[in-house]
């Protein structure tokens, strides 16, 4: 009995403070929208409907006003459920740059496929709206549920072209490797918990990530837990598409929708890369020291898998999907990178500024990415699954303007200078060269200069091959191409800011 | 209660969760894959309430209702997707889907 009160009063501490709700007002914000579209699609005559995609954006865009507003609260939320600081807000506005450029790319590829855009819209809010909890989460329960929500989410958007068989087959292939990765996770978190819960004090939360830490401060050398910190690295390297967990991404994003594709790309792997900081910062930090090889053979073996793998491919979707193995690998490295320096240095310090990289990285993919998926999303195609190379054959006599945004984003994705996805590219090394990891610095290098191979035979295709005589040049919608177009000069304007502010400085 | 320990929960729980991640991996059948990746779940929800029964914490036992509902979510969303797949083409063997390859 007296058990039952100490829980009691131990819900009750939890219970929500004044301000929690405030704290999370972009998320509500979000979700409520995601509801809301589904409401507007079932209120609004057929004339109206071009509201639902609006409001969606104006309502990301207002969010993400939100989230920078946020700037630097921090602290623990719900109870110590949530736990903000200042990179939180930084990881919400990159989910919710992600989400409303996938708005943009998919308006119209949905509409014209015949799928329902507020639908779209409506899972795509609530994709966005979990990621973003995700982000900030400092408890088992609160990650696993939201990990799981934006989850569930996308197997919906890959399948979301329920007339074509290749989607639905991403669909369900999407949904073996999820459910995969969400067991062997949630396992993983099990085993966590379980020797959390046999070390410590009556009263304190096992399913706490700083609880968890506290433990395997001490015990980090058990068995149950080394099996389950294994499991947790697996589950994320599925999200993240890492080597040995890649089998799944070349054939799920050559099936999805192309808007899905880049959701996944970025939106998914984002996910992948602030589920593993925060569960190598928070429950598994002890462990730094077993964690860090770990994580370069990881980060070593997707950026070779996906490289040479992307070589041999003659699908652009797939060559995208295998270099983002290789943009998984990069990232790792940065992560591998941050924990090496943390435990050499004991707390924080230089290692500080290795997530501002890994989040900096990010941002250069999303923006080449989204350039390059968007050009892909708006050529007509004979079928969304199937965009060999040599489709793209003479672009630049078709379409200048999408040829360019898609030479821009691939010279982002490369690294070429001056492209933001350049500088990004030498932070990483920068922080390979801190954390005096050569091998991984020599195999990021060696990889860079093998990516660069099949990038340029995209653009080769593009832009110098010329199109086959008597080609009609396709209508294209403005928005379509000024988005890709944007995009591509904004990896170079970023890129230039970035070369200025650091000759300046 | 005393004869059986932590243990042999954990360890039935590790060959329930092994055999589910054999049978994903080795099956061909969607629907068996499928059945395979709720054992693994199932596996982990009796870990679960192992530890909260013998660490003597609630937690674990609260973690076990988040399980099921994401579960069932997953569910009706998966097998939406496999009868959708099964309609469109014929199959759910997936040895015989082949509509994504480089080619």
């Amino acid at each position: 009995m007296t058990h039952a009160l100490a829980a009691l009063d131990a819900f009750k501490s939890a219970a929500p403070q004044a301000g929690d709700w405030a704290s999370i007002l972009p998320e509500i914000l979000v979700a409520g929208l995601g509801v809301f579209a589904l409401l507007q699609a079932l209120t609004l005559p057929a004339s109206g409907r071009w509201l639902i995609p609006a409001v969606a954006r104006v309502g990301l865009l207002l969010a993400g006003f939100l989230a920078y507003q946020a700037g630097e609260s921090e602290g623990a939320r719900f109870g110590g459920l949530l736990q903000q600081d200042a990179s939180t807000h930084l990881w919400r506005q990159l989910f919710l740059l992600c989400a409303l450029l996938t708005s943009l790319v998919g308006g119209r590829f949905f509409r014209q496929r015949g799928a329902d855009e507020a639908e779209f819209h409506h899972i795509l809010l609530l994709v966005t709206a979990s990621l973003m909890m995700l982000a900030q989460s400092s408890h088992v329960v609160t990650f696993f549920v939201a990990l799981e929500t934006a989850t569930v989410g996308l197997y919906v958007l890959c399948g979301f072209l329920r007339r074509s068989a290749a989607s639905l087959e991403a669909g369900v292939r999407y949904l073996v490797a999820g459910g995969l990765s969400s067991a062997l996770l949630l396992m993983g978190f099990v085993l966590l918990h379980g020797v959390a819960g046999m070390h410590l004090p009556k009263g304190a939360d096992p399913l706490q990530f700083a609880s968890i830490a506290a433990a395997l401060l001490g015990h980090g050398g058990e068995p149950l837990a080394l099996v389950g910190a294994a499991l947790v690295l697996a589950g994320l390297g599925f999200k993240l598409g890492a080597f040995p967990f890649h089998g799944w991404v070349p054939d799920v994003y050559q099936g999805a929708p192309t808007p899905t594709t880049a959701l996944l790309a970025t939106a998914s792997k984002s996910a992948g890369v602030v589920g593993l900081v925060l569960v190598v910062s928070g429950p598994l930090a002890p462990l730094a020291a077993k964690l860090s090889p770990v994580l370069a053979v990881l980060a070593g073996g997707s950026l070779l898998a996906g490289n040479l793998a992307a070589l041999g491919s003659s699908d652009t979707k797939r060559a995208l999907a295998l270099s983002g193995v290789s943009h998984a690998g990069f990232l790792l490295a940065g992560i591998a990178g941050l924990v090496t320096l943390r435990s050499q240095e004991g707390v924080f310090g230089a290692a500080d500024i290795a997530l501002p990289i890994v989040l900096a990285y990010l941002l250069a993919y999303v923006l080449g990415t989204f350039a390059t998926m968007g050009a892909l999303a708006a050529l007509p195609a004979e079928s969304d699954e199937r965009r060999p190379l040599v489709a793209l054959r003479g672009l630049i006599r078709r379409s200048p303007s999408l040829a360019a945004g898609l030479t821009l984003g691939i010279g982002s994705l490369a690294g070429i200078p001056p492209s933001i996805g350049f500088f990004a590219k030498v932070l990483i090394l920068w922080v390979l060269v801190s954390a005096e990891a050569w091998t991984l610095l020599a195999l990021a290098v060696v990889s860079v200069a093998v990516s660069i191979h099949y990038y340029f035979s995209i653009i080769r295709e593009a832009t110098v091959r010329t199109a086959p005589d008597g080609e009609v040049p396709p209508r294209i919608p403005l928005l379509d191409r000024a988005l890709p177009l944007g995009l591509g000069i904004l990896t170079v304007l970023l890129g230039l800011g970035s070369l200025i502010k650091a000759a300046l400085g | 209660m005393e004869s059986t320990t932590l243990a042999h929960h954990l360890l039935l729980a590790a060959l329930v969760f092994c055999a589910g991640l054999t049978g994903v991996l080795v099956r061909r059948n969607l629907l068996v894959t499928y059945m395979c990746l709720e054992l693994m779940l199932a596996a982990t929800m009796l870990a679960l309430v192992a530890f909260s029964r013998f660490n003597g914490t609630m937690d674990g036992a609260v973690l076990v209702f988040f399980v099921i509902t994401v579960a069932a979510a997953e569910v009706a969303v998966g097998l939406a997707l496999i009868v959708a797949l099964f309609r469109r083409t014929g199959a759910v063997g997936s040895d015989r889907l082949d509509s994504l390859a480089d080619r």
